[in-house]
Order: structure tokens, then sequence, then C-alpha cells
């Protein structure tokens, strides 16, 4: 058998890298490439390079952005004293759906997951309290006078909503959380769980309408 | 509940297997190795949704099926059940996904996407294998896992509670040995703050499943112990004592000490504890934790809880697994399940299906009538056996025959 030529093993091993893709389904995505027109190839190639060139995390918020501080922590409209803490970026994108949210967001970049040996130490949790910690403060004059981002950080942060997952490890990350903050004097609130809409009272599992009811609130 | 059909398809040494049941005893016979016990382990499958033998769940598709396009294996039958007029379809289908990948699980109840915890319990069956007399002499790891598979078709808050306690356990070994390597102290606040999360879930979950685990092990000994005495020829006095990890607070610490060196006489009561409620429990719990806080850090491991409890079996106060005879202890595991039988039945109103494979043959004559009288009066039972003359005539003569050869059922010809 003649070996594969070099560029076409070196995509395969590349895509066998990505979470969830093994060896054969590695090896039909680089066929496919090779195959298919240099258009698809080409933008996928620069898709990839801008991925990393032309994106960054915002210094304020971690999530990604294409500017520092991003859209958001910039948006002098929003919420300053309201922060959600969520676990990934996707999580803003889903909350900014819902446009029921005006302030801001930070971001974990995961959950504590101790079985998969992530403590709070590898999450966005100690930024966090710095960043409330300097909200709090009063602001310098040399701070007042200097750009944007100075002004991001100072306003008084009076709320924090753990939007973490309902799953184990989002709840011991907001407890986590809750328990450094309580101290502080900062209000903390968890999203209601409850029923999915749309959805039948009858098909849903005891935990899930077990916790709406305990969330039931005045009509 | 009854078991009206059966289908198998490439289920270990079965290729196309559809059966109809009618009545509610039912005989194979078949020489070994010819697939008695794979089809006991097919519905036994479906009833705990854990395969009985197997370690990994692979091993129970036909290896003939590794040439198909994809390899599965699936295991459907259609249940009566007394609540609902209409049968209950269960299924569960094996599949491999993608070539040399691991196999995936897929439950359907009625056609429909099931999790593994809706299937458990919606047909529930009892067991008896001829390696029972482990439960009394084998390892605290069977007792456990026998406890749990009886108390999961019993209860859906049990199988939750232990699934949870699972979950929260993995993550608190984890942490532990995490601070194991930062050689963290135990008295340190961000070590309290880490773990306290933590011993609150695992104490919460692991709490309700041993206070059932407790409560479980009272009603199985009332029955176990009635029937002993009758397989015992009224001799042997049968005693089951649940043993936990730590003093769940329902006795004196000195007690408790006695107990774990089996110099409590059980035949006293410590204290009538019958009560005994995880919210009661849990702080003992607590407390365990929070005094073993640098043992545990160091051990790397949670060493208290469910996970480790054992069951003792005494007749007349001596403990069986060290001083009982094969005979002594296979008759106690014979009453433990017999007494299975009568406390599923209580508690869900409703008789389990019995699936008894090739048991007889273990068994003296006092030991096989007392089974037979058990049998008497039950919904469902199937048995199997190598040898037609294991069974009377009479028996027989009540019984649903089927043959088995080589992955083939068939019903014997008068
Ligand atoms: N995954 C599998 N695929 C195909 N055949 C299998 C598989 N697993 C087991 N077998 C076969 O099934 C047969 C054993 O069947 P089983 O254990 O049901 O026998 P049995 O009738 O209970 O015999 P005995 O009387 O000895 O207990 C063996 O021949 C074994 O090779
Ligand atoms: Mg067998
Ligand atoms: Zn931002």
């Amino acid at each position: 058998m003649q070996p594969l030529a070099e560029p076409v093993t070196k995509l395969i091993d590349a895509f066998g890298q990505l979470p969830g893709i093994g060896p054969k389904t590695a090896s039909r995505l680089a066929y496919f490439l090779l195959r298919s027109d240099a258009a698809i190839a080409l933008n996928l190639a620069t898709a990839l390079q801008e991925l990393k060139e032309k994106t960054l995390f915002c210094s304020v918020c971690h999530n990604i952005a294409d500017q520092d501080p991003c859209a958001i922590c910039a948006n002098a409209q929003r919420d300053r004293s309201l922060i959600c803490v969520v676990e990934e970026p996707l999580d803003v994108q889903a909350i900014e759906r819902t446009r029921e949210f005006h302030g801001l967001y930070h971001v974990l970049h995961g959950a504590i997951s101790p079985a998969d040996g992530i403590g709070p130490d590898d999450l966005k949790v100690a930024e966090l309290l710095r960043r409330i910690q300097q909200g709090a403060q009063p602001a310098s004059p040399e701070q007042a006078a200097a750009s944007l981002l100075a002004q991001v950080h100072t306003s008084e942060v009076r709320e924090i909503v753990l939007a973490t997952n309902p799953n184990i490890e989002g709840e011991a990350t907001a407890m986590y959380i809750s328990r450094l903050l309580k101290p502080m004097g900062i209000r903390v609130t968890r999203l209601a769980r409850g029923l999915p809409v749309g959805g039948d009272l009858e098909y849903a599992d005891e935990v899930t309408l077990g916790r709406a009811l305990a969330g039931r609130s005045e009509m | 509940m009854y078991l009206s059909h059966l289908s198998l398809t490439h289920f270990r040494n079965y290729q196309k297997l559809e059966i109809d049941f009618s009545g509610p005893l039912t005989l194979f016979q078949g020489e070994n190795a010819q697939g008695k016990t794979n089809l006991l382990e097919a519905i036994y499958y479906l009833a705990t949704s854990k395969p009985v033998h197997a370690q990994t769940e692979r091993e129970i598709v036909d290896w003939l099926a590794e040439d198909e396009p994809i390899p599965f294996a699936r295991v459907a039958a259609t249940v009566l059940t007394d609540a609902s007029r209409r049968p209950l379809e269960l299924e569960i289908v094996l599949s491999q996904r993608g070539e040399g990948g691991a196999f995936q699980k897929q439950i359907k109840i009625n056609g429909s996407n099931k999790r593994s915890l809706d299937l458990v319990g919606q047909m529930r069956a009892v067991l008896f294998l001829p390696e029972d007399i482990k439960l009394v002499d084998g390892s605290p790891g069977e007792r456990r896992r026998y406890l749990d598979i009886a108390l999961c078709q019993i209860s859906r808050e049990y199988t939750r509670s232990l699934s949870q306690f699972q979950k929260v356990m993995t993550h608190r070994n984890g942490l532990l040995k995490t601070l194991r390597e930062q050689n963290a102290r135990p008295n340190d606040a961000n070590v309290a703050g880490q773990l306290a999360f933590w011993d609150e879930q695992l104490t919460a979950h692991g709490s309700a499943v041993m206070a059932r685990r407790h409560q479980f092990v009272q009603q199985l000994e009332q029955c176990a112990h009635q029937r002993h005495l009758e397989l015992s020829d009224e001799r042997e006095q049968l005693a089951l004592q649940y043993l936990p990890s730590f003093n769940l607070g329902n006795m004196s610490d000195a007690d408790y000490a006695r107990l774990k060196e089996n110099r409590l006489d059980r035949i006293e009561p410590v204290q009538d504890n019958n009560g005994l409620t995880a919210e009661q429990l849990q702080p003992h719990f607590m407390a365990k934790l929070a005094s073993r806080r640098g043992r545990e850090i160091a051990a790397g491991n949670t060493l208290y809880g469910p996970h480790r409890d054992d069951l003792r079996f005494l007749a007349n106060g001596r403990d069986l697994r060290t001083y009982g005879s094969r005979g002594q202890q296979r008759t106690a595991a014979l009453s433990l399940k017999l007494a299975e039988v009568q406390a599923m039945t209580v508690a869900t109103g409703a008789a389990p299906l019995l699936l008894l494979d090739d048991v007889m043959s273990e068994l003296d004559a006092v030991r096989r009538s007392t089974l037979l009288t058990a049998l008497e009066g039950v919904p469902q039972a199937l048995l199997t056996t190598t040898d037609w003359d294991d069974f009377t005539p009479e028996f027989r003569a009540r019984a649903q025959l089927f043959t088995v050869a080589k992955g083939a059922i068939l019903p014997l010809s008068a």
C-alpha cells in the first residue's frame, strides 16, 4: 500500500484532535475537502485563521469578543449594577436572545467539576470577585478620567444572577460563588427552574415538576 | 404483572426469537450451553436495565452480529399490568456507534424514548440463580448490588438517590484527590468551602439510600426468618443485620462497635428504630465526615457512606459467612430471595415475575417443595432445567413446556 500524502495525514491528524471526532470521521472530512471545490477548503482555512487572529476575550466579562471591552460591556445603556454569571459564551447568546436581561455578564468558562480536576481556580471566579471589588470602590480621579475600560469598572454591583446550568456541576459552582459573595453584602440570585414551555405537565419528570412547584410565583 | 410476549434479536446466542407465554408457569428444558440462562438474562435485563453477569454490555450482543453493518442486540417485551388495560411495550436496543465504537443503549417504553430510570420498575422481576449462594459467602459488593437492584425496581426515588449519590461521590473523590495532591490542611477555610457543597449533597443522597436499605433489610428479615424456619425444619433462626459504615445514630457507639464485631446479640433489638429516616440520619453522616476530613483527604477517597455498607446473615446467632455450611448458606440465600418476592409484592401491590434458572438441581427434597409451594399463586414464573425429572409430573402438567436447543425454543409436543 502506498503511504498517504503528507498533507492528507496532517489534516486527518488535525481533525482527529477535535472533540467527538474519531479517526474514521477525520479521514472522511479530509477526503471530502480533498475532492471538493477549492473554495470550500480555503473558506475553512480563512475562518480558522480569523478565529484566532480576530477574536479575543473581553478583559471585563471574559466573553468572546472582537474588541476589548466587548460590545455589551461597552454599552452605556446596560445596567452595570447587575451581573449575570454563566458557564459558557453560548449561554450569553441564549440569554441575550430572550431580550429580558439588560445587565452585564461574566463568563466563567466552565463549571466546578472535581471529577475532571476542575476547581474554582480553573474558572474565572477570582476575576469575578476582583470585578465586584473594583466596582465597589470609589473611582479615583485618574480612573474616572481614563478610558472606557475604566468606566466599565466603576459602577457598583448590586446583584449577581447565577445562571450556571441546573446540573450538579452548575449547582456546585453556584453554591461556591454565592458563599464567597454573601459576606460582601451583595444580593445573589439564581435562575428559577421551571417547566419547559410547550411541555405537558403530565410528562414532566418529578424533579422538574418539584422544582417548578417550589419556585412558584404570585399571579 | 404478566410477560405475554418476548422478542430477542442478536441477544447472545439468540439470533431471532419470538415467544408467547400463557398461564402462570413456564418450564424450559435444555442441555448445557443451549441458551436457558441467556433467555432469563434477557428478561431480567429488561427489568433492571443492567446485564446480570456481563461486565460490559457489549458482551450480550450476539458474536455473529459483529458482521452486520451495524452490530446490535434487541430485547423487547409485551407486559400486561393490572394498572392499565393497555399492554406495556418495553424495549432495549444496544447498537454500536461506528466501527469498533462504543455500544449505545436506547430504551423505549410504548415506542417513545426513555431513560433507564424510567424503565426500571416497569416490569419487576426476581431472579433465582444457582450462584445466589454468593449473596451469603461472597463479597460485600455483591450484597450491595443485590439490595440496589431490588430497591431500584421497587422505588424510583431510590434509583434517583442512588444515581445522584454515585455522581456526587465521583466528584467528591476527585476533589479529595486534588486536595491530597495540594497537601491541603483539613481545617483550612478554603478546603471546607470547597467540600461544603459536596458533603451536603453526598449526605443528602447517601442518607436517603441508607435509610431505605435499613428499612428494606428489616422488611426482608421478617419474611426471610419465616422461610428459613420452614426450610430448616424449624431448627434455624435466620437474622439479617444491616451494617453501615458508621453509626447512623440509632444505637449507642458502644453497641455499634459490638455490632461491627458481631458481638451484639441480634435477637434483642438494640432499640426501636423502625422509623429511621434520611433526615434523622443525615446529621450523623455530616458529623462523621467533619470528624474524618483529614483521613479522607489522606486517602483521596470517600470513606463513609452506602458504598461501604454490608449485610450479615446469622443463623441462631452465628455468622453464616464464616460458620455456615454450604447447605445453610444456600438455604439462607433462598430464604432471602423468597423474602424479596414478598417485599416487592407488598411494596408495589403486584407480584414480580419469578425467574428461576436451574435452581432445582442444587436443592434437596424439602427445599424443592418449599420453593414450589412458593410458586403457588404467583402470576408468572419462568423456570429452566436440564432435566425434566427435576419437576414432578403434576407440576409439568400445569406448566407450559418448551425445549431449548442452540438458541431456538420449541414447544414440547405432547
Ligand atoms: N454474545 C454471545 N453471542 C453468541 N453466543 C453467546 C454469547 N454469549 C454467550 N453465548 C453462548 O451461549 C451459550 C450459553 O448459553 P446459556 O448460558 O444460556 O446456556 P444454558 O442453556 O444456561 O446452559 P447451562 O445448562 O450449562 O447453564 C454458550 O454456548 C455461549 O457460547
Ligand atoms: Mg445456565
Ligand atoms: Zn465584556
